[in-house]
């Protein structure tokens, strides 16, 4: 067989095609439709509140240094805790997890993943943004009135009775859900229609599947979150009677009404961290994924079941024992699939040819903590057991190894897997790694100790405790510190490429979706033609380009067919 | 100054006593080897796969790192029979968790016939216990191999009542009853006069009784914590109170006894100044003049007050006995109408000892002329 390759490589963009630099002044991003530049824009915005969020945090962690209390301090010091976890809580559900994979990272990749040219809907993606901004905008003016101390679940009848900005809390989220309802239409319209020739459904990249499933559970949950709180609202001002028992509503009824919504939500927030990893551990292993079918399946399955779940957060509310049991068994069903994607990675990288890039190490910390994460739910959903953990600091470890050790650490992942597409600049690998090592180790320090505390008898959402938690507490609040000085590093590693990075070729890490097809980073109109389709995770025609650090495509010279011409056809039949 | 780790010199710093377990507080009810049973065995399993996942993740990561540009050994897309295996096989063990979970919780939501009742009223931020006749007291007092059913309501919003010791928890909702039950299976200590005695004597013009400092209540018996954990607001926090187990029902009777009412040797004063510690008046009405949720207490009597009706009032003794009985009827200008009501809960001689005390840390005791 002939070994003469032609190699296909989109080369450097020019300054004129380049997203980034083909218009320029603030009104250019102000009034922009291009989906990468909404998604750079997203980026920002989820990692300003992350940041906020993440300096909450640490306010939490310093107060519990001692059972006293260390932070704050004075007849109020009770009250600012409570206000602080409550913003904290906010802050990373509404403004930051949420949004942070679809939004971010999803409005620069489905269009590109796709070869199209942008989602399908560019002026309704705009507006999602600023009604995002809008809602964040309430939210800290919340912040700046008179605080907000109900915790993020807002639960009645605290949160009808507490003289704190509830309303306009309540308004922020409210538009921040339209924002989100926006996004996954958005996304859900794109998918369906704008996949290339030659896409089928099984063709698409995980992320997508991901995606496509986040956006349904998007579009059917979110709405009832308006609905909760539009009543919330109108108890508190024309004390309809539904959820105050006061005037004879149940309180019980807001928990189900809340939870419809927010534990789908908590799918919104960890499906399209499952799409990532795929992606990440299949080209860093350079070895096709493991499982397609499974994987893909088991995302929709997990859309599905759960709408199902959401009374396991009551289990102490005082339903009834066959309501509970029921829930309790439910939520057993929705494990499965979760499990059947880590076997699937774990079979993705063996045998393959690993890259231990930055990306391929929060992967690899991902499953690590995501395992623990899910592990640790089966304490939850068995009843005996979760009567005693519930509402204790167990559950605040358990939710925090799979939002943080699951979610954010494969939003990590995903920003280092993607950043050379989205800025084109490579970053340091070295410190990088370091980073995320850095990461690994102050998330576990700040949560393993967290489990233990949970099942000695700690509550969660104390500004004080008892002395004989004042180890463990301390122990947690030394691996925040850690955590906090890791983040800090890999934001300054991303931060230090732009300055001085090497300049990102179109493919750096040898993907096979069609993203790294064009150059890093991609022109404005992503394609100048359709690209062509093939399978995602096929990776035999990837070669590495040593001399260039660059992985291009290869085309095994092919024997060209010699045209037919067409038997000339008689003018009569 | 960040403080340093403490107790760092024992072995294990945040056992609290050496019964306990690496995992849980002592076991000190019927409940709790059944739950820690069960969380054991779910530990295992989570163990007996967790361990073999990470060995052979991080075993391929060193075995098939390769040098960039390597292609991979093999690139299966697929294994049907394995992925089912592996779907399928770990939901046996669901099942038994889910099975073996609803058989304890259904053992844990039925109280047995004849359980000794005591009723639980939860406020913002305390707790009352009922002992009928008449007896209301913050701790809960119960009796070793006694199964015992807790009737619980709310006052305000939702509490929830937690024992670590017992592995019980349940929500209390106002607006309804709520209940729970357990059978107590260890028996409080009671510690030695000279001990008691000192703590009384090193407490004495503190606020209260430290029980995480002495770590026995003012009777001098060991207890278990009992916290709220849902949560309620402010004093979320603080909302604890103490769980004493006695031996034998004639000791319990004996103790209700001699809560009741005021002991012989008490001045109304001193027994006012108790119930108001006691009875949750101490969480939202200071008696140092700071302001809280209430009032403070101090130089109240005798006091005016302009109130959120706009009328003004003297803090008088019936002033003092109607905002007792009937909390939203006159309430002070700048507070919220949240007290909930004591009618029934105090007797005449209750109210007049806090009457009594109230005079105490006034600086103005005379009567105010009625007008």
């Amino acid at each position: 067989m002939s070994t003469a390759i032609t190699s296909r490589d989109p080369g450097y963009p020019t300054d004129r095609e380049n997203y980034l630099t083909n218009s320029s002044g603030i009104l250019s991003w102000i009034f922009t439709l291009d989906h990468k530049r909404i998604g750079l824009m997203y980026l920002v915005g989820v990692m300003t509140a992350f940041a906020v969020g993440g300096l909450l945090a640490l306010a939490i962690r310093l107060h519990l240094l001692d059972p006293e209390g260390w932070m704050f301090t004075g007849a109020e010091a009770n009250n600012i805790y409570n206000q602080v976890f409550t913003l904290h809580g906010a802050i990373m559900v509404f403004l930051f997890i949420i949004p942070s994979i679809p939004a971010a990272l999803g409005n620069f990749l489905v269009p590109v993943m796709l070869g199209a040219k942008d989602v399908a809907f560019p002026r309704l993606n705009l507006s999602s943004f600023y009604l995002w901004c809008f809602g964040a905008i309430f939210f800290v003016s919340a912040l700046f009135s008179s605080g907000l101390d109900t915790g993020w679940t807002f639960y009645t009848p605290y949160s009808t009775t507490t003289d704190t900005s509830v309303i306009l809390a309540t308004l922020g989220a409210f538009i921040l859900g339209f924002s989100s309802i926006f996004t996954g239409l958005n996304f859900i319209v794109t998918i369906n229609t704008m996949r290339p020739p030659g896409m089928t459904w099984f063709k698409m990249p995980l992320f997508l599947w991901a995606t496509y499933a986040t956006s349904i559970i998007q579009v059917l949950a979110t709405p009832v979150l308006g609905i909760t709180l539009l009543l919330l609202i109108a108890e508190r001002t024309m004390h309809v009677g539904i959820f105050d028992p006061e005037f004879n509503g149940d309180p019980v009824t807001y928990q189900h009404f809340f939870w419809f919504y927010s534990h789908p939500a908590v799918y919104i927030m960890i499906l399209p961290a499952f799409g990532i990893i795929s992606e990440l551990i299949s080209v860093h292993s350079h070895k096709h994924i493991f499982g397609y079918r499974f994987i893909a399946y088991s995302s929709i399955a997990i859309a599905l079941l759960g709408f199902l779940v959401w009374g396991h957060h009551m289990f102490t509310s005082g339903m009834s024992s066959l309501t509970t049991i029921i829930f309790s068994a439910l939520t057993f069903t929705v494990s499965v699939p979760s499990a059947i994607k880590v076997f699937n990675w774990l079979a993705t990288m063996y045998k393959g040819s690993i890259s231990l890039t930055t990306p391929m190490c929060y992967a690899i910390s991902f499953i690590f903590l995501f395992t623990i994460g899910g592990l640790t739910g089966l304490f939850l959903g068995t009843l005996a057991t979760d009567l005693h953990l519930h509402d204790t600091y167990f559950v605040v470890a358990h939710f925090h190894y799979v939002m943080v050790g699951g979610t954010l650490i494969a939003f990590l992942g995903g920003v280092f897997h993607w950043w050379p597409k989205m800025v084109g600049k490579m970053y340091n690998e070295f410190h990088g790694r370091i980073a995320s090592l850095l990461v690994f180790l102050g998330f576990n320090g700040t949560f393993l100790p967290q489990f233990v505390l949970g099942s000695r008898g700690m509550p969660r959402r104390y500004a004080t405790y008892d002395p004989e938690f004042a180890f463990l507490h301390q122990m947690s609040t030394y691996g925040a510190l850690l955590l906090g000085c890791g983040l800090l590093y890999a934001f300054i590693v991303l931060m230090a490429s732009l300055a001085k990075g090497r300049r990102a070729p179109a493919n750096p890490w040898g993907g096979a979706t069609l993203e790294w097809a064009c150059t890093s980073p991609p022109p404005y109109y992503n394609f100048e033609r359709p690209p062509v389709v093939g399978d995602p995770y096929d990776f035999h025609n990837i070669e590495w380009d040593s001399q260039e650090e660059k992985y291009i495509s290869t085309e095994p010279e092919r024997k060209l067919v010699p045209e037919e011409q067409p038997a000339e056809v008689p003018a009569h039949h | 100054m960040i403080p340093a780790l403490t107790n760092l010199t024992r072995p294990m710093p945040f056992l609290a006593d050496v019964e306990d377990s690496f995992w849980f507080p002592k076991q000190a009810s019927s409940f709790a080897s059944e739950v820690d049973w069960v969380y054991d065995f779910i530990l295992y399993i989570c163990i007996a796969f967790f361990v073999p996942m990470m060995a052979f993740m991080v075993w391929t990561m060193f075995k098939y790192t390769k040098k960039k540009g390597t292609k991979a050994e093999s690139q299966v897309t697929h294994n049907t029979p394995l992925e089912l295996a592996w779907s399928i096989g770990p939901s046996v063990l669901l099942v038994w968790m889910f099975v073996q979970g609803s058989i304890s919780y259904l053992d844990m939501r039925t109280p047995p016939e004849g359980s000794y009742d005591v009723g639980v009223q939860a406020f913002k931020w305390g707790w009352t216990m009922d002992y009928g006749s008449g007896t209301f007291h913050p701790e809960l007092h119960i009796v070793k191999d006694e199964p015992t059913k807790l009737s619980m309501r709310s006052t305000d919003v939702i509490h929830s009542l937690y024992i670590p010791a017992f592995r019980a928890k349940k929500d209390i909702v106002p607006g309804r009853y709520n209940y729970m039950w357990f059978k107590p299976t260890v028996a409080s200590e009671k510690v030695s006069d000279e001990e008691l005695a000192k703590a009384k004597k090193q407490s004495e013009g503190s606020d209260g009784w430290d029980y995480d400092k002495y770590q026995f209540t003012p009777d001098g018996y060991t207890f278990f914590d009992l916290y709220c954990a849902e949560y309620c607001g402010t004093n979320h926090s603080e909302m604890q109170t103490a769980v004493v187990v006695h031996e034998t029902q004639e000791e319990l009777d004996a103790w209700i006894k001699a809560n009741s009412s005021r002991p012989e040797d008490q001045t109304p004063a001193e027994w006012g100044q108790l119930l108001y510690n006691r009875r949750g008046c101490s969480g939202c009405h200071s008696n140092d003049g700071s302001k809280l949720v209430g009032p403070s207490f101090k130089d109240v009597y005798a006091s005016q007050h302009a109130l959120a009706s706009g009328d003004n009032v003297v803090v008088d003794d019936n002033y003092i006995r109607e905002s007792i009985i009937a909390p939203k009827a006159k309430v002070v200008a700048g507070y919220q109408p949240v007290m909930p009501s004591y009618k029934g809960q105090l007797s005449d001689d209750d109210i007049e000892s806090i009457i009594a005390y109230l005079k105490s840390i006034s600086s103005n005791t005379a009567a105010p002329a009625a007008e």
